[in-house]
């Protein structure tokens, strides 16, 4: 810190320049954020409030004399068999998925921290999947999948076993439409992770090595807390994303058999694009905007209480 | 040389100009269909009689009249089947095709909100007599009074036999007929000597992924019981003796293993193509591409396929499940020459009707049907029956796709074991009527 002698006349005029607090907000400042707010505002919260307002309607496809139902959306959504069975199936399904994309997407990222051409390659090879679009990974897994020819088809039939039918068995069918699913995009939350492990400081291995620390101490001590803020990330975005499961769904299996794998997304769907019940549908959405919201607040609520502990 | 190469460059550059104005002289509309893609096989051909199959046929047809129209170029634009979710999301967005395929079943939902033109003022100036179209064909497309589609065909649910594998089971007669049941306690007791004999399923079936094989042979089986359900079009009943018949049935057949099993559309098709079992129950578009493959040497199929309508094994009547393809003009700004456009399109398919005849699908012109032409393609004789039998739902049913998909998935349960038939049918019904009270 080095003194500063002023003058006095100085010092005064130092002391009397106006601040941002005396001079009020520079309303300029808002165009560097307004074209994200207007775009914020138009493709985000008018669509969630028009939703609500739809979802408290009885309203069809093509019917421009929408009639205001209250809560009988609602009501009579707790009363449908099918979106009950879809909010325990996308639930489910969560709990199936995320959990492995943590586990396998950490495991991945630790073993592909390296900088050698190999690791690189397989790096590329796991987030490859990534970039196909659902179409093409349901006709791979289909082609998995199938009883008579299909490749696990034909590895069971090579042991003498009976080939198991994945998507056409009701207790299997959501179980085929997550292994497609962690086999899709295990990719990101690889990079995710990758991204993290490559920011801890390499100081503290050493530290760690020169203590002799095992390598399960080291990930413990080190690695886990290093990477919280990412597992958080990667937790609340793949519980974000797999409540939103749909195309799988719909080109595996078609909710199908017995109402077993279809996912709240695709009642949905089937309610407006299918029934042109546009204020059912709307509902069914607000719901799913609910559960979503719960889940990933409970996440990120436990999980910052973990981290400031 | 180079002069040879400057000539033929600028004949080229002429040619391809020439050709894109007389391209841009005519009227372009657009016609989104199902039917497969087969772009490979067929994008070129335009001599009709050498296509086969949906696919092939109906891309040959546009490929022709493209080549002959000197007014209109159609753009087909392909869907996946049935295509309504995305129909429905264009005529939202304000962006339809100008024509579509659509099943008569669906045509109300769509006449009733307005959003299809009434055609017979059109049919008239074009020269397309009504009065030569099939009962059945007019019917499907005249909602309140006004046609609002072109009828394409009339098509239905029928057996598909391979009479190899009949023969090795023992179910031919002495003239060369398959042998097939005339109650359930026959066809459950031909199904076991078939299975004895063959080492194969009696059935091949579409059980994954689609609906409309429990829908149809279920409704047919109701039909044969004379079963009423939609007595009331706004209250399906399936709570009747009948429809517990026709669901244990099916279930029946699934526990005992006379089906095939979890294949999906594509998989039976090529199964039953491949001789993994005896009857394929699959609709009238397969009769062409069936017996394409029996006149292959060394096919499964090879000199051993035969179409029969579907066997009557209750005692009340042999009614079929049926539907029709037909097309729409979907309601929007059209130009004079767009709509003159679509016209021509739908004249031209009237007018070679017979030619998607060829797919097995019924005719849906009176004139047709009693061509000798028809007459004399394979397998129509076994399956003229069908054309007075075939039987569709009751026009007043609002959303018979939706009823459709919900039927199928509750019978489907209940074959597959996944839920008691008692619950199935009764889930059914209130899933069913719960749509219908909520349809405008």
């Amino acid at each position: 810190m080095t003194d500063v002698t002023l003058s006095p006349g100085k010092a005064v005029a130092a002391v009397k320049r106006p601040t941002g607090a005396s001079i009020g907000p520079r309303w300029s400042n808002a165009l560097f954020v307004a074209p994200y707010l207007v775009f914020y505002v138009v493709l985000l919260v008018y669509p969630l409030f028009k939703g609500i307002w739809m979802s408290m309607l009885e309203s069809d496809m093509f019917d421009n004399t929408s009639k205001f139902a209250g809560l009988a959306n609602y009501h009579r959504l707790f009363n449908d068999k099918i979106f009950i069975g879809t909010v325990w199936n996308t639930v489910w399904f969560v709990v199936m998925t995320v959990p492995v994309f943590v586990a396998i997407g950490l495991l991945l990222a630790l073993a592909l921290n390296s900088s050698d051409r190999t690791a690189a390659a397989l790096r590329a090879i796991f987030f490859g999947t990534s970039v196909l679009s659902v179409t093409i990974v349901t006709i791979i897994w289909k082609m998995m999948y199938m009883p008579g020819n299909g490749a696990i088809a034909s590895i069971f039939k090579l042991f003498g076993l009976q080939p198991v039918a994945f998507i056409t068995s009701s207790s299997l069918a959501l179980v085929a439409i997550a292994i497609c699913t962690i086999w899709w995009i295990i990719g990101l939350p690889m990079m995710l992770f990758l991204a993290a492990l490559q920011q801890i400081p390499g100081e503290l291995y050493e530290a760690a090595a020169l203590d002799n620390a095992s390598r399960w101490r080291s990930f413990w001590s080190i690695t886990l807390p290093s990477i919280k803020r990412t597992l958080l990330v990667v937790v609340i975005y793949e519980i974000v994303a797999q409540f939103q499961l749909f195309g799988q769904a719909q080109l595996l299996t078609q909710g199908g058999p017995n109402n077993a794998s279809r996912p709240i997304v695709q009642f949905i769907y089937e309610q407006g694009f299918r029934s042109w019940n546009l204020g059912y549908a709307a509902a069914a959405s607000e719901i799913l905007f609910l559960i979503m919201a719960v889940a990933a607040l409970a996440q990120f609520f436990v999980s910052r209480k973990r981290v400031e502990e | 040389m180079r002069k040879l190469t400057t000539a033929l460059l600028a004949g080229l550059v002429v040619t391809a100009g020439a050709s894109a104005a007389l391209a841009a002289d005519k009227t372009e509309i657009s016609a989104a269909r199902f039917f497969g893609a087969c772009e490979a096989d067929y994008g070129t051909v335009t001599d009709v009689t050498k296509a086969n199959g949906e696919c092939g046929i109906i891309t040959a047809l546009i490929n022709k009249f493209n080549a002959d129209s000197k007014t209109t170029v159609v753009k087909p634009e392909i869907v996946e089947w049935p295509g309504y979710d995305q129909l429905t999301a264009r005529i939202r967005s304000g962006e339809p095709p100008t024509i579509s395929v659509m099943h008569e079943a669906v045509i109300s939902d769509y006449s009733s909100r307005g959003l299809l033109e009434p055609l017979d003022e059109d049919f008239a100036k074009a020269g397309v007599d009504v009065n030569d179209m099939t009962d059945a064909a007019r019917q499907g497309v005249t909602k309140d009074g006004k046609i609002y589609a072109m009828p394409f065909d009339t098509h239905t649910w029928l057996w598909h036999i391979n009479m190899n594998l009949f023969k090795q089971a023992g179910l031919v007669d002495s003239a060369g007929k398959p042998i097939l049941p005339k109650s359930t306690d026959e066809l459950m007791k031909q199904a076991q000597q078939f299975k004895d004999k063959t080492g194969k399923p009696y059935f091949i079936s579409t059980l994954a992924n689609e609906t409309a094989f429990y829908t149809r042979t279920f409704d047919t089986l109701l039909y044969q019981q004379n079963a009423d359900f939609f007595a009331d079009p706004n209250k399906v009943n399936f709570s009747s003796p009948e429809a517990k018949n026709a669901a244990q049935l099916l279930a029946d057949i699934f526990a005992k293993d006379y089906t095939t099993k979890n294949q999906d559309y594509a998989a039976s098709v090529s199964s039953f193509a491949a001789g993994d079992g005896g009857v394929f129950i699959c609709g009238t578009w397969l009769i062409d591409t069936y017996d394409q493959e029996a006149k292959k040497e060394g096919a499964a199929l090879s000199k051993g396929y035969a179409a029969t309508a579907f066997p009557q094994i209750y005692p009340g009547s042999p009614r079929v499940w049926a539907d029709g393809h037909s097309w729409v003009l979907l309601k929007q700004d059209l130009s004079e020459a767009q709509r003159a456009s679509a016209i021509e399109f739908m004249k031209f398919l009237w007018d070679n009707n017979y030619e998607w005849s060829r797919t097995g699908h019924l005719p849906v012109r009176k004139s047709i049907i009693d061509s000798d032409a028809f007459k004399n393609l394979p397998h129509r004789g076994d399956i003229a029956s069908l054309a007075v039998n075939g039987t569709a739902l009751p026009s007043a049913v609002k959303r018979q796709f939706s009823i459709q998909e919900i039927e199928g998935e509750e019978v489907g349960s209940a074959m597959r074991g996944d839920k008691p038939v008692d619950q199935a049918l009764t889930d059914a019904e209130t899933r069913v009527n719960e749509l219908l009270a909520n349809a405008k």
